[in-house]
C-alpha cells in the first residue's frame, strides 16, 4: 500500500508544482504520513508482492527515511520544485529496496534509485551543477556495469536469490561478490572509489546532494548489508581483511582532503566520503552480533545529520550567497536559527554525545571491538576525534570571527519544521538507543 | 525522579532560557545562580543521606545496599536490556564530595562573572554546562560517563573561543599560514586534544564490557578481565591527558590563559578534577591488581608532572600561564597520592582535589583580573599592585601561600598527607616531592615579589584598579574555605572516609 500511494503521490504532484507548490507540498507530506501509517500497520509492499518482508528493524528505517524526505519537501522552493516528485519516487523505491530478502530485486531496484539519482542531480542551472551530474552519472553507469558483471558471475553458482536459501559456496562466489562490492561500493563513497562523490555533492544544488548522499546513500548501506550479510559469514577473514581495510583507508583519506577544502559543501562531501568508513566498521564486524544494530543505527543516524546539514547549506546559499567558508563568518549573529541547527548537527557528525551521530558511532564500533577488530576501531575512533578539527573549524567561523555584512538571514517556516523534525530525529537517536537495538535482536 | 532532570533538565533547557533572557540580558544570571544553588543543594540533601543513611527512611534492601556498597541509588532510565546498557545513577562519598565541589564553584563563578559581556549566552552556555558534568559524577554506567565527559567539551569550546582573552595566534600548518585569535586556537586545541585522548578511553571501556558483559563499573570484576593491562592504558591515556600528566599536558597553559578567569576556574577546579576522578575510579577502584603493577610509572609521571610544571612556572614572566603551570604541578602531587592506593593515599588525593579547586581559583581570578585592568599580562611590566589594589593583593598572597603549602591552609595539608601517604607507600625517596614545596616557593613568592610589591610601573599607575562587589564577595568566599579547610580539615576527611572505607578506613 504505501509504495502505491508514494508513487502515485509521485506522479500527481508535478500537476501541482508549477502552479501551487504548497499544495503540492501537503499532498506530498501527506502521502509521507499515510505511507508511514501503513508501514506501521505492517502493510507495505509485503502484503502486495512476494519476495518483500516487513521486520521491526526495515520499519524503523523506514520511518526515518519517510520523515527525513517529509522535512526535505517541507524545505524546498524554487527551482528545486521537481524534487518533490522525484524525492517521492526514491521514497517508493527505497521502501522495496529495505525490504526486499532477494537478491535479484536488490540488484535491480539499486539500479532503479540509481537512476532516479541521476535524475534528481540532473537540475542543471550552471556549469557546476552540470559538472557534478555528468561525473554523478558517468560513475554511477560505470558502477552498474560492474555491479551486473558481479551479479552474472553469481547467478551461475546458485539456484536461489533469496537471501536465506542462496548458494554462497560456488566456485566463482567470492569472486563475484567482490567484483559486485566493487561496484556498490561506487554508490557508497568507498576510496578509491570516492571521486565522483566529492565533485557531485559539492556541485550539484545542495537539496538534491542531501538526498543523495544523506538518504540514498543509507538505504544502500542497509539494504546491502543483509543482501550480504550471508556472504560476510560464510567469509570472514575475506570479510574482515576487504572492510577493514578500506574502512580504514576511507576515513583517514576523506578526513585528510576536508582538512584542506575551503568551500563548505566540499568539507561536508569530504565528511559524507569518512562517513562512509566509519560505517564500514560494522561490515567487518559481520561475526558480531551487534553488527545489524551498528549498520542500522549509522544508516538512521547519518539520515538525519546529514540531510540537515545540507538543507541549511542550501538556505544559506540561496538567502545570503555562502559558498566558501569565509562567507560563513559572524552567521552566528546574522543567522542564529540556521547557526543553531548546523552546529548541533555538526556535532552529531562529530560524533558529540547525546546526539545521534555518538550513539551510533559508538554501536558501530563496539560491533567493531566485539568481533575482536579493537585495532581497527582505535584507528577508527582517532580517526572520528581528528576530523573535529574541520567541524570545530565550522564552528569557529559561525562564532568566533566577525560578520561581514549585518543583514539577517530569516528562516522560512517550511524550512524551520523540517530541521525540527530533523533535529528532533538526532536528539532522539541520541538518547534512546532501546528502539533500534531491541528491533534488531531477531536478525 | 530528581537525579536524572538535574542532569537533563540544563541540557534541553538552556537553548530556552538563552532565547527567553535574550532581551532582558541582566536576567539570565539570577536564573543561572538559583539553579547552581539548587543544585548545591541537593547535593548536601545527598551528602547526608550518604553521610548518614540510618536517619533517612530508605527501603530495608535499599539500606542495605547503602551499607554494602557505598553506592546510595537513584534509579535506573533509559534501559537497553539487550544491550546490557542503561542509565544507571549512583552516587557515593566520592561523587557527591565532587558534586559539592562543582556546585560550589558554579555558584562562585556566577559571581566572579558578574559583569560578563553578552550574558544570555554566556551564563545559558555555563547552566548547560551543569547538566553534564553533574551526569560525569553521578553515573555509573562507563559509555554514559564518557557521553558526559565529552559533552562537557562543547560548552568549554564556546565558553574559550567566545568569550577568551584578545591576541593573534599565527600557525604554520603543512607550509600553510594560519592566522587566528589566540582564545579560538585555545579552545580548538583544548577540544581536538581532550576528544582525542578520551578516543583511547573509549576503546578501553569497550573492552572492559566485552570482557565482561557489564557496562556498569561497580559490577565488573578484574578478576574476568582477559586483557587488562591493554585496558588500563588505554583509560590511563584519557585520564592522562584530562589530569594533565607530563607528557600530555600542552593543551593546559594554552586553554587556561585563553579563557576567561572564571572560566579558567572552572577549568582548573572541575574538569581536571574529572580526571583524577576517572583514575580513583577506573584505575584504583576498579583495577586494583593492574594499577598495583603499574603504579610506579604513574608515580614517575606524577613526579615528572610536578616537577617539570613547577620549574617552567618559575620561567614564566606571564602571570596566567605562571598560575596554569603551578595548577599542573599540584594535579601531578595527586596522581602520586592515587599511585599510592592506600586509604592514607586516596584521603589526601581528595583533601588536595578540593584544596586545589580552592586554591588555584583565586589566583587564575586575580591573574586575569590584573591582566583585565592593566592589559598586560607580564609580572616585570606590572609591579607595585599592591600599593593600588591592596584588596586583590591580599587575596592574591592567601591563596599564593596556600600553594606553596604554610601551615594553617589547605596547601599544607594537603602536600603533609600526600607526603607521609606517599613515603608509607614507596619508602623514603619518595619524599623527593617535598622540594615540590620548595619550588612552588619560588615561583608564587618570586611572583609576588615582581607583581605585587616592586616599584610600580607606568601601567600600574594609570590603571584603574576598580573590582565590583561580587568579584570582591567571591574571592572572599575563597580566601575564607581556603583557611577554614586548612584549619578544620575534619569534614573533608570524614567524606574520604566514607568514599575509601574499602581501602581499610577509620
Amino acid at each position: 500500500m504505501s509504495f502505491i500511494i508514494l508513487i502515485a503521490a509521485g506522479l500527481i504532484v508535478p500537476i501541482f508544482y508549477r502552479s501551487n507548490i504548497f499544495i503540492a507540498k501537503m499532498i506530498a507530506l501527506i502521502a509521507f504520513i499515510l505511507a508511514a501509517y501503513f508501514i506501521y500497520q505492517g502493510n507495505s509492499l509485503n502484503s502486495v508482492f512476494p519476495y518483500f518482508v516487513l521486520d521491526k528493524a526495515t520499519q524503523l528505517m523506514e520511518f526515518a527515511l519517510l520523515a527525513t524526505l517529509a522535512a526535505v519537501s517541507l524545505a524546498l522552493t524554487g527551482f528545486e520544485r521537481p524534487l518533490i516528485a522525484q524525492m517521492l519516487f526514491v521514497a517508493g523505491v527505497s521502501l522495496g529496496l529495505l525490504e526486499t530478502n532477494n537478491f535479484f530485486l536488490y540488484v535491480v531496484l539499486f539500479e532503479v534509485v540509481a537512476i532516479i539519482s541521476y535524475i534528481l542531480v540532473a537540475n542543471i542551472r550552471n556549469f557546476f551543477n552540470a559538472e557534478g551530474a555528468i561525473k554523478a552519472f558517468i560513475a554511477g553507469a560505470v558502477a552498474s556495469g560492474i555491479i551486473l558483471l558481479g551479479f552474472a558471475l553469481f547467478s551461475f553458482t546458485t539456484d536461489s536469490f533469496n537471501y536465506a536459501q542462496m548458494n554462497v559456496s560456488g566456485k566463482f562466489t567470492l569472486i563475484a561478490v567482490a567484483i559486485m562490492l566493487a561496484g556498490i561500493f561506487y554508490k557508497l563513497t568507498i576510496v578509491p572509489m570516492h571521486g565522483w562523490a566529492a565533485d557531485a555533492y559539492s556541485q550539484v544544488n545542495h537539496a538534491a546532494a542531501a538526498i543523495l548522499s544523506g538518504v540514498i546513500k543509507s538505504v544502500v548501506l542497509v539494504a546491502t548489508f543483509k543482501a550480504f550479510y550471508k556472504f560476510m559469514v560464510a567469509y570472514p577473514v575475506a570479510t574482515v581483511l576487504i572492510f577493514s581495510f578500506f574502512a580504514i583507508l576511507t576515513m583517514t583519506l576523506a578526513n585528510f582532503m576536508a582538512l584542506f577544502q575551503k568551500r563548505v559543501s566540499k568539507i561536508l562531501a569530504y565528511s559524507s566520503i569518512a562517513h562512509s568508513g566509519y560505517a564500514l566498521i560494522p561490515f567487518a564486524a559481520a561475526a558480531s552480533v551487534y553488527s545489524y544494530a551498528g549498520v542500522l543505527y549509522y544508516a538512521i543516524a547519518y539520515i538525519f545529520m546529514q540531510t540537515s546539514v545540507f538543507l541549511i547549506l542550501n538556505d544559506l546559499r540561496r538567502e545570503a550567497g555562502v559558498k566558501y567558508l569565509h562567507d560563513l563568518k559572524g552567521m552566528g549573529k546574522r543567522a542564529p536559527l540556521h547557526s543553531l541547527f548546523f552546529t548541533i548537527q555538526i556535532f552529531s557528525l562529530a560524533g558529540i554525545p547525546l546526539l545521534a551521530g555518538f550513539l551510533a558511532k559508538a554501536v558501530a564500533f563496539y560491533a567493531g571491538v566485539d568481533a575482536g577488530l579493537w585495532t581497527v576501531v582505535l584507528v577508527a575512533a582517532l580517526n572520528s576525534a581528528l576530523a573535529v578539527a574541520y567541524y570545530a573549524w565550522i564552528i569557529k567561523h559561525l562564532y568566533f570571527d566577525e560578520a561581514k555584512f549585518n543583514s539577517v538571514v530569516k528562516m522560512s517556516a517550511g524550512s524551520l519544521i523540517g530541521q525540527l523534525i530533523l533535529l528532533a530525529g538526532t536528539i532522539y537517536f541520541g538518547i534512546v538507543a532501546a528502539d533500534v537495538i531491541n528491533s534488531t535482536v531477531s536478525f | 525522579m530528581v537525579a536524572v532532570d538535574i542532569i537533563f533538565a540544563p541540557i534541553f533547557l538552556s537553548a530556552l532560557v538563552y532565547f527567553l533572557t535574550r532581551g532582558a540580558q541582566h536576567l539570565t544570571k539570577y536564573i543561572a545562580l538559583g539553579w547552581f544553588v539548587v543544585l548545591f543543594f541537593i547535593s548536601l540533601n545527598w551528602l547526608n543521606q550518604i553521610m548518614h543513611p540510618e536517619n533517612y527512611a530508605f527501603a530495608p534492601e535499599v539500606f542495605e545496599y547503602i551499607k554494602a556498597t557505598g553506592f546510595l541509588p537513584l534509579g535506573e532510565f533509559l534501559s537497553v536490556p539487550a544491550f546490557g546498557f542503561s542509565l544507571t545513577l549512583q552516587i557515593d562519598a566520592l561523587s557527591v564530595a565532587m558534586l559539592l565541589l562543582t556546585a560550589a564553584l558554579l555558584i562562585l563563578v556566577v559571581f566572579t562573572s558578574w559583569e560578563e559581556k553578552n550574558q544570555a549566552a554566556y551564563f545559558s552556555l555555563l547552566i548547560l554546562f551543569s547538566g553534564p558534568i553533574f551526569g560525569v559524577f553521578m553515573t555509573t554506567n562507563v559509555l554514559w560517563f564518557f557521553m558526559f565527559w565529552e559533552l562537557t567539551l562543547v560548552p568549554m569550546l564556546f565558553l574559550v573561543g567566545y568569550w577568551g582573552a584578545e591576541g593573534v595566534e599565527v600557525k604554520k600548518v603543512f607550509n600553510i599560514e594560519i592566522k587566528l585569535p589566540s582564545r579560538v586556537y585555545a579552545a580548538i586545541k583544548f577540544f581536538l586534544y581532550t576528544h582525542v585522548f578520551a578516543m583511547f578511553m573509549f576503546v578501553g571501556f569497550f573492552l572492559l564490557f566485552k570482557q565482561t558483559g557489564y557496562w556498569d563499573f561497580t559490577l565488573i570484576k578484574e578478576a574476568a578481565l582477559a586483557t587488562p593491562a591493554l585496558i588500563w592504558w588505554l583509560m590511563f591515556l584519557g585520564f592522562a591527558a584530562k589530569l594533565p600528566v607530563f607528557p600530555f599536558h600542552t593543551w593546559l597553559p594554552d586553554a587556561h590563559v585563553q579563557a576567561p578567569s572564571s572560566i579558567s576556574v572552572l577549568l582548573a577546579g572541575v574538569l581536571l578534577k574529572m580526571g583524577a576522578y576517572g583514575l580513583i575510579r577506573f584505575t584504583v577502584e576498579l583495577m586494583p591488581a593492574t594499577t598495583s603493577k603499574f603504579a610506579m610509572w604513574m608515580v614517575i609521571l606524577g613526579l615528572a608532572t610536578t616537577f617539570f610544571a613547577g620549574f617552567l612556572a618559575i620561567y614564566e614572566r606571564h602571570i596566567k600561564k605562571m598560575v596554569a603551570y603551578s595548577s599542573i604541578s599540584h594535579m601531578g602531587l595527586v596522581v602520586v597520592a592515587i599511585a599510592t592506593m592506600t586509604y592514607d593515599g586516596l584521603s589526601a588525593a581528595l583533601y588536595e582535589m578540593i584544596g586545589h579547586a580552592l586554591v588555584i581559583s583565586p589566583l587564575f581570578l586575580i591573574a586575569g583580573w590584573l591582566h583585565h585592568k592593566t592589559h598586560t599580562w607580564y609580572m616585570d611590566e606590572m609591579g607595585g599592585i599592591m600599593k593600588y589594589a591592596p584588596y586583590a593583593s591580599a587575596v592574591f598572597i592567601i591563596a599564593g601561600m596556600a600553594a606553596l603549602g604554610l601551615p594553617g591552609t589547605m596547601g599544607f595539608i594537603g602536600e603533609l598527607t600526600i607526603i607521609i601517604s606517599a613515603v608509607k607507600a614507596f619508602g623514603w625517596w619518595i619524599a623527593v616531592i617535598a622540594l615540590a614545596g620548595m619550588v612552588s616557593a619560588g615561583y608564587i613568592i618570586w611572583s609576588i615579589r615582581r607583581a605585587l610589591h616592586a616599584e610600580p610601573s607606568e601601567i600600574v599607575k594609570k590603571a584603574d584598579f576598580h573590582m565590583s562587589f561580587p568579584e570582591k564577595f567571591a574571592l572572599a568566599i575563597f580566601t575564607f574555605l581556603i583557611v577554614y579547610f586548612g584549619v578544620n580539615p575534619q569534614p573533608i576527611f570524614d567524606i574520604a572516609n566514607k568514599a575509601f572505607s574499602f581501602f581499610g578506613g577509620m
